[in-house]
């Protein structure tokens, strides 16, 4: 009875391997295309990252004992700094409905002002956060993180960027 | 198949009596066959950012480990650990060959090795998905407030490239299987699928799966996975 099912589950098998085979494939055409694919993709991609970086560098100051400033002010400068560079880093059309291995939605060029004003709260309420980390007060960061998180970060990611849910 | 009809004078070799057995219970081959499905779901929904359903499914996964790991302490006799994860001697003994296939039943005990791998290591990817993520930056586990910043990061970052080890290791599994197939004649894939296999006239049918025994584990293992999906909230 067993062995009637078997080749059933080879073919099964093998739709898997092909199925990885595609997945595969699919990756190598991506990789095909890099040449066609704006840099700029790239840079925005490892901009957060580093912005992402230095916002948690903040944070896991922040539950220390002794947060140290040495630590908060330059990531504040940081985050600030890579926030301004934004405008210049989403060309016309380098959305994923475009393609593109990116979670940037079209919403951004179909809204540019909404999507600039998204960027100034950001950089607004990073160069609020290092006027607290000017204080000295880690009461004051702890505060901005809330403030640039849930308006600056978050605000524009549930707009302009792939669901989460 | 059978040699009834053969003169005894004509047979050049004494032909092995089999018959055949029950091997895997239902729940273990339901489970076997649910992480074949979801394990590449899990990579497939990580690769398209479909984080909703890549969090739905781990839990799915997870409750499935639980159960799988609650079966193999009090499952049927070729599920439980007890009877199948040996020590170093018996492997040394299986890896230098003549392990008779048709008198046994169930893992042998490199096969044992790969269910402790393939289990704990799924285990663990999971577990540091239910940790991953960033409150400001997107989906995040149900336990990501339960641990520091750092941490956090640190199992996101590890959750990132664990999934090759995972891979790693099912791959591994794969092959084996097929090479057992190519060079042993050894058919491992009926059994995990129909249950039953060809095995000598001394082995005996695995034990019985009893249903509620079954689906207390089940239930065990449901409802451990959405109370971690709920975030472990105290019961009070």
């Amino acid at each position: 009875m067993a062995r009637m099912s078997v080749p059933s589950f080879f073919a099964a098998a093998s739709a898997f391997a092909l199925l990885a085979a595609c997945s595969g494939g699919a990756e190598n055409g991506a990789e095909d295309s890099a040449a066609d694919t704006p840099a700029e993709i790239e840079q925005r991609q490892d901009n957060f990252k580093a912005i992402g970086d230095s916002f948690k560098a903040i944070r896991e100051q922040l539950e220390t004992d002794a947060p140290d400033f040495a630590v908060i002010t330059p990531a504040a400068a940081d985050i600030n700094e890579r926030l301004q560079r934004l405008p210049d880093l989403f060309p016309d059309g380098t959305s994923v409905e475009a393609g593109y291995d990116t979670e940037a939605l079209a919403t951004i060029w179909e809204d540019p002002e909404g999507f600039a004003e998204a960027i100034e709260n950001g950089v607004a309420a990073s160069a609020d956060m290092m006027a607290a980390a000017a204080t000295g007060d880690p009461e004051a960061v702890g505060g901005q993180v809330g403030n640039l998180g849930l308006n600056g970060c978050k605000a524009c990611h549930e707009k302009y960027r792939v669901d989460d849910e | 198949m059978t040699s009834d009809q053969v003169e005894p004078s004509l047979v050049q070799e004494p032909i092995a009596k089999t018959h055949s057995v029950r091997i895997w219970d239902w729940p273990v081959r339901l489970t076997h066959w649910s992480f074949a499905l979801l394990l590449p779901a899990m990579w497939v929904t990580a690769d398209s950012s479909q984080w909703g359903w890549h969090m739905r499914l781990g839990h799915v996964l997870l409750a499935l480990i639980i159960f799988r790991i609650l079966w193999g302490l009090i499952g049927t006799d070729t599920a439980r650990f007890s009877s199948f994860v040996k020590g170093p001697g018996a492997l040394l003994k299986y890896l230098r060959g003549g392990y008779p296939h048709k008198q046994h039943k169930g893992h042998t005990p490199l096969g044992a090795l790969a269910v402790l791998a393939l289990l704990g290591l799924t285990l663990a990817q999971v577990s540091m998905g239910l940790f991953a993520g960033d409150p400001f930056d997107g989906a995040t586990g149900p336990l990501n407030s339960l641990v520091g910043v750092g941490t956090a990061d640190f199992l996101t970052d590890t959750h990132e490239w664990f999934y090759w080890v995972v891979f790693g290791m099912v791959g591994l599994h794969i092959t084996a299987v097929g090479l057992y197939g190519a060079f042993q004649a050894q058919n491992l894939i009926g059994p995990m699928v129909g249950g039953t296999g060809e095995k000598a006239l001394s082995v005996a049918d695995n034990s019985p799966a009893p249903w509620s025994r079954a689906l207390g584990a089940l239930a065990v293992s449901a409802g451990l996975a959405f109370w971690v999906y709920l975030g472990v909230p105290r019961p009070i």
